[in-house]
């Protein structure tokens, strides 16, 4: 007893109710109208309870744990009794359920009470159907018999019948999409994969199987016959078709696997060097325990060979020469020829489109509309077609078929190699937008910017430079022979490009002592040639670094027209780089020291400025500088004549601005020391890349390639249904939120990735059904409409029904299916031949066995007395291959028997 | 609290870590409209006819309550002059909040609005709140550009609208708040609309479909 109770509290009870609006004004309890209503025959999705008896409001108890099952009849008993007490004290009419046996045979027993009517709902559970059983008329006896009913004249029983018919797989549809073909990967041509674009799809069909229901809805006993040697139940003839289709649980889909994979790369520790090997000696060594030789090991070899490639600039020479070299003492994963057209297809230098600056080009391009053109900014990633968006889905290629993370260590250590190449040769690199790097996009985008910044007024520079001749022969000989190098493909600027990268680092600081070396002896020329006398003459000096004549102001004490000077251009900045600035000066605190160092940290604009405008303007006064610089902080005079004033604030003793005035010397912009000193910012910038390990690398591009699969998505979407549409845009709010956080959450970047796979696979889906039933083949365009938007509700809905049922255009085309299906199968006969045995006698021809039959028999009997009210039968069965089951709930009256 | 970490600094630098949130404000506007002053009202309550004129940024801080909440504003006071626009549009970005700022005695600061906002939607983060500020109301006599036009000017981007007194202390307060308010306004919407997503975000999901299947099946 204590035993009962205890199992009874710690049942955990479940409502199910599904539409509880209806009026209750009835004499019968819900329960039992619904046992009779026909409304919820054959729900798609709902508990079994809600098929097996037509109810839409119960009390189900169940086990708490397998362990507490109610095995034994006198504990089920108890239980029904217990119930049956609990429902006339509380005259509840919700009927309440047991679930009896093991848990996996779902076997409920229960009870309704209703005034003056009870309802008993049993089960029957079998492996398999007693060949009597099989079929319409044997279950009509066990029904009746099990109704008893004592009157002589049995009003006939009403019979809803649903057969469900399985195309499982459907192979005379070859799955258009095989996985990509790794090994062909070897050769120059990607196998199946094109660099470049991100694949789309799923490996498998997504969709497993078809059910098609034929239902019977509504059958009087006497009108059909179905026996053991003969039936009327043939599908084609049924009213009512629905059909629902099962989803494959993961199929694989390709642009997900592709993130999943880079994805995973953001969480290895390798560095790049532990992956690569640290160079060429260590590898000499023999280092047994090196992570990157154990790599090696394991990876197979590649083939061997100097490729031999078309027109690549030099950079790409380079470069190769450095991979066969690798490939002798190495077994990297991706091939030269991999890497080679993975690289042309990055900086498109092989089709010349280097010089012809194509960042412009791209802009246009790039921003068809509004949205997609701002979608960088959102994420935070990079302009479609950048180089940071290629560099994105090239190394995540890499990462998904050539070589993993080792393949994305050696590509991104050769990227960095061309990046320094660019800068070595003073090219511009492709496919960037020119100016500053823009702080809307990720850092790594900003990082190449910031190069093409240094590499861009490298060049300005020395071509200023060039301009002035002011450079001494022998060094300006030696930076011609830089120049040349670069694009000339000569077998001599080859030769010294070979020599540069022997031994670049030293190279550079010869470089740059040699420019500073330069500039002072540029400067101190000037001065012995141009003035001769005492440079803080300013009188006698001569005007230099001049922009233009301004339009309107004259100087103030010589009357001379004032000139604009050129001025230094201010230092781009990466985003990072102003964090770390914008800490320093942040760190000075509020306090009025603290702001003055700040603005004095800040002053070399200034000063440079006022430099060159004393070096534009010999005789100059600060009035001067300021009416051209601030002219809110100069009155004129009223009269137009004499001297206005300045400012209260530029007249304030010992201020920024007089102080820097009077210390600062005419000196032209271009002998100015550099604000921005490309050639350390340069070297910072490939310093930062090449330090960064894989992982990092991959975190850096990460919303780039979100980016590139929400356009892919969106392209792939241009005739899917809403579904896709509402699922595109959930995803590219939730990634822009995700991304635009300095630090994404690794948990939510997850979900992400997760709803695009979604969106993906939803999208494969609609493709796979509407391959099957060959939209684009139907010829009428009323027919081509109403399958179409028959396969979108199958994806939408759990059940959709077929218009015409077999007799209409999805329904003639699934009969084909079947049919189809039925005659490749048949040489290999299968399972489903041997569950029809009891119904083999007349099947249409064609048609599969139905692998699994329904039938719901009603009727409105009195019962337990000829004299008792007429109350509600009902059984359910289902006859499945391996599962019999009968699902009864016969009524009695309880007042008068 | 996800916007508060998306554009301040999170951690605090500061060992004092004697706030729950930190809002980074930039008062912007063409040069000599008042922004020193109007930070100083604000921050020291003093006021100097004549501050040095700002190089480059500086910037000062002011802890507010706010339902409870103690708030630091690190406020950033710009360069005005042309030639500073390139540095400071660069600390545009992670701004919550901007002071557009014009001088109601200056005409060109007033036509100027225009060209700073765009440059606010060209730098900054969507979400920044902007308010225009006229300034220097003390000085009614030389006022060329009335309120009627300020408030026009307001209405057309979308801003709200304060003018205000560095000098006899008209509004500066007022207008902080204001623009504090109108922050944590946005945060708390948005994230109310990050919460309100998250259910939507179920919509169909692949569990569902074996789920269905499995019931089916078993019938």
């Amino acid at each position: 007893m204590i035993n009962h109770h205890s199992l009874k509290q710690d049942v955990p009870e479940k409502m199910d109710d599904h539409a509880p609006d209806e009026d209750r004004e009835h004499a019968l309890p819900e329960a039992m109208l619904d046992l009779m209503s026909m409304d919820n025959d054959f729900t798609p999705r709902a508990h079994c309870l809600v098929r097996w008896f037509g109810l839409r409001s119960f009390v189900v108890i169940v086990p708490a744990a397998p362990a507490e099952a109610v095995i034994t009849e006198s504990k089920c008993n108890l239980l029904l009794s217990s119930i049956s007490i609990a429902l006339g004290n509380t005259g509840c009419q919700v009927p309440v359920f047991v679930q009896v046996q093991q848990k996996w045979r779902r076997m409920y027993v229960g009870q309704c009470e209703g005034p003056g009517v009870r309802t008993d709902f049993e089960m029957v559970h079998l492996r398999k159907a007693p060949a009597h059983y099989g079929h319409l008329s044997g279950l009509l006896d066990v029904f009746k018999s099990k109704i008893a009913c004592p009157l002589s004249s049995v009003p006939p029983v009403n019979v809803c019948v649903r057969f469900t018919y399985v195309l499982q797989d459907c192979q005379q549809y070859q799955w258009p999409q095989p996985p990509p073909d790794m090994d062909a990967c070897v050769a120059s041509e990607v196998g199946g994969l094109e660099i470049g674009k991100l694949p789309f799809g799923a490996c498998e069909d997504p969709v497993s199987d078809l059910h098609l229901a034929a239902t019977w809805p509504h059958l009087t006993e006497d009108i059909i016959v179905d026996n053991d040697v003969y039936s009327d139940l043939d599908p084609l003839q049924a009213p009512q078709w629905s059909v629902r289709v099962r989803m494959a649980d993961n199929p694989q889909c390709l642009l997900c696997d592709f993130l999943h994979e880079f994805h995973g790369l953001c969480h290895r520790k390798e560095s790049t060097d532990q992956l690569l090997g640290k160079s060429l000696f260590e590898q000499d060594s023999g280092e047994v325990g090196d992570i990157g030789q154990v790599l090696q090991r394991l990876t197979e070899p590649v083939p061997l060979h100097l490729p031999l490639l078309p027109t690549v600039s030099s950079m790409v020479h380079e470069a190769r020469q450095r991979i066969p070299r690798k490939h002798r003492s190495d077994g990297v994963p991706v091939t030269p020829v991999m890497l080679a057209s993975i690289f042309k297809f990055m900086f498109s230098d092989a089709n010349g489109m280097m010089e012809t600056n194509p960042g412009v080009n791209e802009a246009a391009t790039s921003c068809p509309d509004q949205e997609t053109g701002n979608m960088h900014r959102n994420l935070k990633s990079a302009p479609v077609d950048s180089l940071t968006h290629r560099l994105a889905l090239c190394l995540c290629m890499i990462n998904y078929c050539h070589g993993g993370l080792k393949g994305v260590a050696q590509v991104w250590q050769e990227f960095v190699q061309r990046l320094r190449g660019y800068w070595e040769s003073n090219i511009v690199i492709p496919w960037l937008n020119p100016g500053p790097p823009e702080f809307s996009c990720c850092l790594l985008h900003q990082k190449f910017q910031m190069l093409n910044c240094c590499i861009e007024r490298r060049r300005n520079r020395e071509e200023l430079q060039n301009q002035h001749q002011l450079v001494k022969e022998t060094g300006g000989r030696q930076r011609r022979d830089r120049h040349s190098a670069g694009p000339s493909e000569d077998a001599s600027g080859f030769r010294s490009w070979e020599s540069w990268s022997e031994d670049s680092e030293d190279e550079f600081y010869e470089c740059e002592s040699e420019l500073s070396g330069d500039e002072g002896g540029e400067q101190s020329l000037k001065v012995v040639n141009s003035d001769g006398d005492d440079p803080s003459n300013e009188k006698s000096k001569r005007a230099e670094g001049r922009f233009q004549q301004h339009s309107s102001l004259i100087l103030l004490s010589s009357g001379a027209p004032l000139y604009i000077p050129i001025t230094q251009e201010s230092a781009p900045m990466t985003e990072d780089l102003l964090d770390e600035q914008t800490e320093v000066l942040a760190k000075l605190g509020t306090s009025a020291e603290g702001a003055h160092l700040r603005a004095r940290m800040q002053s070399a604009c200034l000063l440079s400025d006022m430099e060159a405008f004393k070096a534009a303007n010999p005789g100059c006064l600060l009035d001067d500088f300021v009416r051209w610089y601030s002219p809110r902080d100069y009155t004129e005079a009223v009269d137009g004549n004499g001297h206005g004033e300045l400012s209260a604030r530029m007249r304030i003793p010992g201020n920024m601005w007089a102080e820097a005035w009077e210390s600062c010397k005419p000196i032209p912009a271009r002998r100015q020391k550099r604000l921005f000193d490309d050639t350390r910012e340069a070297e910072r910038v490939l310093h930062f890349l090449a330090g960064l390990k894989p992982a990092e690398v991959a975190q850096h591009l990460l919303p780039c390639l979100i980016h590139a699969a929400l356009l892919k998505v969106e392209e792939e979407s241009s005739d899917d249904v809403p579904t896709v549409k509402r699922l595109l845009q959930q995803t590219i709010s939730l990634a822009s939120r995700v991304l635009r956080q300095p630090n994404s959450d690794p948990g939510r970047l997850a979900d992400v990735l997760q709803q695009l796979g979604l969106a993906e696979t939803v999208i494969a889906r609609g493709r796979s059904l509407r391959a099957k039933f060959a939209v684009q083949s139907l010829d009428k365009d009323k027919e081509k409409e109403e399958v179409e938007r028959f396969v979108t509700s199958l994806l939408e809905q759990p059940e959709v029904p077929v218009i015409g049922a077999g007799r209409g255009p999805a329904g003639s085309i699934l009969r084909g299916l079947f049919i189809n299906s039925q005659q490749n199968s048949a040489y290999t006969p299968g399972d489903d031949v041997a569950l029809i045995q009891g119904n083999s006698a007349s099947l249409p021809s064609g048609f599969p066995a139905p692998r699994g039959r329904e039938f719901v028999l009603r009727t409105l009997v009195p019962r337990p007395a000829p004299y008792s009210c007429s109350v509600p039968q009902r059984m359910f069965c289902v006859l499945l291959k391996d599962q019999f089951t009968l699902a009864g709930a016969f009524s009695s009256d309880t007042s008068f028997y | 609290m996800a916007s508060a970490a998306e554009s301040g600094p999170a951690p605090p630098r500061e060992s004092d870590q004697n706030f729950d949130y930190m809002f980074k404000l930039l008062i912007i506007g063409n040069s000599s409209v008042g922004k020193t002053s109007f930070l100083f009202r604000y921050a020291d309550d003093t006021f100097t006819s004549a501050f040095v004129s700002t190089v480059g940024i500086d910037f000062k801080v002011k802890t507010v309550c706010r339902n409870d909440k103690r708030i630091k504003l690190q406020i950033w006071d710009t360069a005005g002059q042309e030639r500073y626009r390139t540095i400071t549009t660069a600390y545009y970005r992670g701004a919550m909040g901007f002071l557009l700022m014009y001088d109601i005695t200056n005409e060109d600061s007033f036509h100027a609005v225009q060209d700073w906002a765009t440059q606010i939607k060209t730098y900054s983060w969507d979400n920044a709140q902007v308010l225009l500020v006229g300034n220097k109301v003390d000085m009614e006599d030389e006022r060329v550009v009335s309120t009627q036009q300020g408030r026009q000017l307001a209405d057309q981007l979308g801003f709200e609208f304060f003018e205000t007194s560095a000098k006899d202390n008209i509004n500066v307060r007022q207008t902080f708040e204001r623009l504090v308010a109108i922050i944590c306004e946005k945060m708390a919407d948005s994230l109310e609309g990050e919460s309100a997503a998250a259910p939507g975000k179920k919509g169909p999901s692949l569990s569902d479909a074996p789920a269905q299947a499995a019931q089916h099946c078993g019938c």
